[in-house]
């Protein structure tokens, strides 16, 4: 049962640019990178249960790293990509080496401000990164198309979505939950709960960077907006708005808030608003989000 | 050397406004283990109702400061109630809503006072001559005679009152406090209402000086973080200390490195604190 509705999952999503014009293809290929994103901070936030602020900083480094690679030093956007990956991932073991042992709190602290200034660096360094104008870099394909593009972003998902399923069935995933359920209780059973959580907080940063670098190679301009607490916000949204802690709550957040971002484009700012309300209900009054929702009304049936 | 001083000076009123935005701030941390991340949201609603009663409403500049203040706290009391009381015991989820309402009071901000700058009107005016050296406007003196004045009350406040006994009493042990009788629903309520409320001060004290807009409140909030850090987490006088430190770090960087990169002497603050010594000046080591 389980086995056909995934396959049924798959042949659609294998289907879907066959059926959608351009303009939705383009708001697909969003929803996929917003996918990649929002189940990747699910991994440290919602598994381990601590909060980064620099999940968007993160795709920032893997986008800039690779277009400036490829803009300046005639570097391959595949290669680049991968150097993003390994930067982000490095810079994240050194920000989380710092203060995951000095508990949530300092995590939170320390990556938001690494988010700032971020920005700042990227907006005032305006001879290397063209600051708020954006940079233009070039495209993972020499001919650009869409359907292509789709089933690239398509393939990277699905790899990182099968690769972060058997990470938490492994006993490193059993890890991660005794550190979020009873951290002392963990701890006494012979986990090493810093060393547990450096790692989740260190591969979700290094996911994060890949999915910016091939989200910056398929928009083809990178702004300071890529690693902006706008676009953190909006990440945060889709896994709270999802359902933190489960596989498939920020995969379904992510593609309805991409989706419904769209039909209310129309009111421009109000987005972000409209958007934080509905999450603070969310996280308010369902803190496990639309799939614990599901599963309540499942349940009661 | 004249022109040193000045920026010295600078720096210590600046100082003086980070340590009452980062007394909140360690206030709220010290006794519910919380950190509101719409700190900066609460310093710009501060300098923007000020501003707003002011020249909107034609109230006088000293009753509408005080007024704006009040409805923070206010404000301040009704957030804790509704959204914070029921994290309690989950740190992860009062992070997270108050990330979330931070990211709503911004857009609201912009919505509402729209993105321009605004500065309510002087509460003095003229310059006075510091021992000859220099001359310095009077509001920035008064700046830091009121922030001076926000310190050394709340400093009173919790050291020689019963609600600061209960605060201390909490702070050292929350089950021991509640078994004794102290009512810690009342106090965190209070406390968070307070912390919110000296955000506004800090901003409705400098508004005259430095303009406020919503897109700054970011920055507001990162300082008043590097300072509790640097300070020492939930330690009062680290906030003192670490806010004049970070304020002429930052005014002095700013006069002599770079006005761009002024945010950043912050981070690596931050960053130098949690390498070299990770509770802070005055923080317990854990």
């Amino acid at each position: 049962m389980k086995r056909a509705g995934l396959a049924g999952v798959f042949l659609i999503a294998i289907l879907v640019p066959f059926f959608l014009n351009q303009y939705w293809l383009h708001v697909a290929i969003i929803s996929l990178f917003y996918v990649m994103m929002a189940s990747s901070w699910n991994l440290i936030a919602g598994y381990t249960g601590q909060v980064s602020f620099a999940h968007a900083a993160f795709a920032g480094v893997g986008a800039y790293t690779s277009g400036m690679l490829a803009l300046y030093g005639g570097v391959h956007p595949a290669l680049g990509i991968i150097a993003g990956t390994l930067l982000a991932g490095v810079l994240g073991l050194g920000l989380g080496g710092l203060c995951i042992r000095m508990g949530g709190i300092y995590l939170s602290l320390t990556t938001l401000g690494f988010s700032e200034i971020l920005r700042i660096i990227i907006t005032n360094e305006e001879q290397w990164t063209r600051g708020t104008m954006g940079l233009q870099i070039p495209g993972v394909f020499s001919v650009y198309s869409k359907t292509h593009y789709y089933f690239l972003f398509l393939a990277v998902t699905l790899a990182f979505l099968v690769l972060m399923r058997r990470l938490l069935n492994s006993d490193t995933g059993l890890a991660f939950r005794a550190v979020l359920n009873d951290e002392l209780a963990a701890s006494t059973s012979g986990i090493d709960t810093v060393r547990v959580r450096l790692m989740a907080f260190t591969s979700s940063s290094a996911m994060a960077g890949l999915a910016g670098g091939l989200y910056g190679h398929y928009l083809m301009l990178i702004t300071p907006d890529i690693p902006s607490l706008g676009q953190m916000f909006l990440v945060l949204a889709m896994a709270v708005i999802g359902g933190m802690g489960s596989f498939a709550g920020p995969i379904i957040g992510a593609i309805a808030l991409e989706f419904l971002s769209e039909y209310i484009r129309i009111y421009g700012e109000y987005h972000l608003l409209l958007f934080g309300l509905v999450a603070l209900v969310i996280a308010r009054f369902a803190p496990s989000g639309m799939v614990g929702l599901w599963e309540k009304i499942w349940r009661r049936r | 050397m004249s022109e040193f001083l000045m920026f010295l000076t600078n720096g210590l009123v600046m100082g003086g406004i980070n340590a009452i935005s980062a007394l909140g701030v360690s206030l709220v941390v010290g006794i519910m283990r919380v950190i509101n991340f719409a700190h900066g949201e609460m310093y710009i609603f501060g300098g923007y109702l000020s501003y707003q009663l002011a020249v909107g409403a034609g109230i006088p500049p000293v009753l509408s400061m005080l007024c704006s203040v009040a409805a923070v706290f206010l404000g301040g009391l009704a957030i804790e109630k509704w959204l914070i009381r029921p994290t309690y015991g989950d740190e992860m989820y009062s992070l997270i809503i108050t990330f979330i309402l931070s990211i709503i009071l911004q857009n609201a901000a912009l919505l509402i006072f729209g993105p321009y700058p605004v500065k309510p009107p002087s509460l003095v005016f003229g310059a006075t001559n510091i021992f000859g050296l220099f001359h310095y406007g009077n509001q920035r003196l008064l700046s830091l005679a009121l922030a001076a004045g926000i310190i050394g009350a709340i400093m009173y406040l919790v050291r020689r009152t019963w609600f600061g006994k209960s605060v201390r009493a909490i702070s050292q042990d929350r089950e021991m406090a509640a078994m004794l009788g102290v009512d810690h629903l009342k106090v965190n309520m209070i406390s968070f209402g307070l912390g919110c409320a000296l955000a506004a001060s800090a901003g409705a004290i400098i508004a005259p000086i430095f303009p406020v807009t919503p897109s700054g409140s970011g920055a507001v909030s990162l300082t008043a973080f590097v300072v509790v850090v640097l300070g020492g987490m939930g330690s009062l006088k680290g906030c003192i200390v670490g806010g004049v430190i970070l304020g002429v770090l930052e005014n002095l960087g700013a006069a002599y490195i770079s006005t761009d990169y002024r945010h950043i002497f912050g981070f690596i603050i931050l960053i130098g604190v949690l390498v070299l010594r990770p509770w802070g000046l005055f923080g317990k080591r854990i």
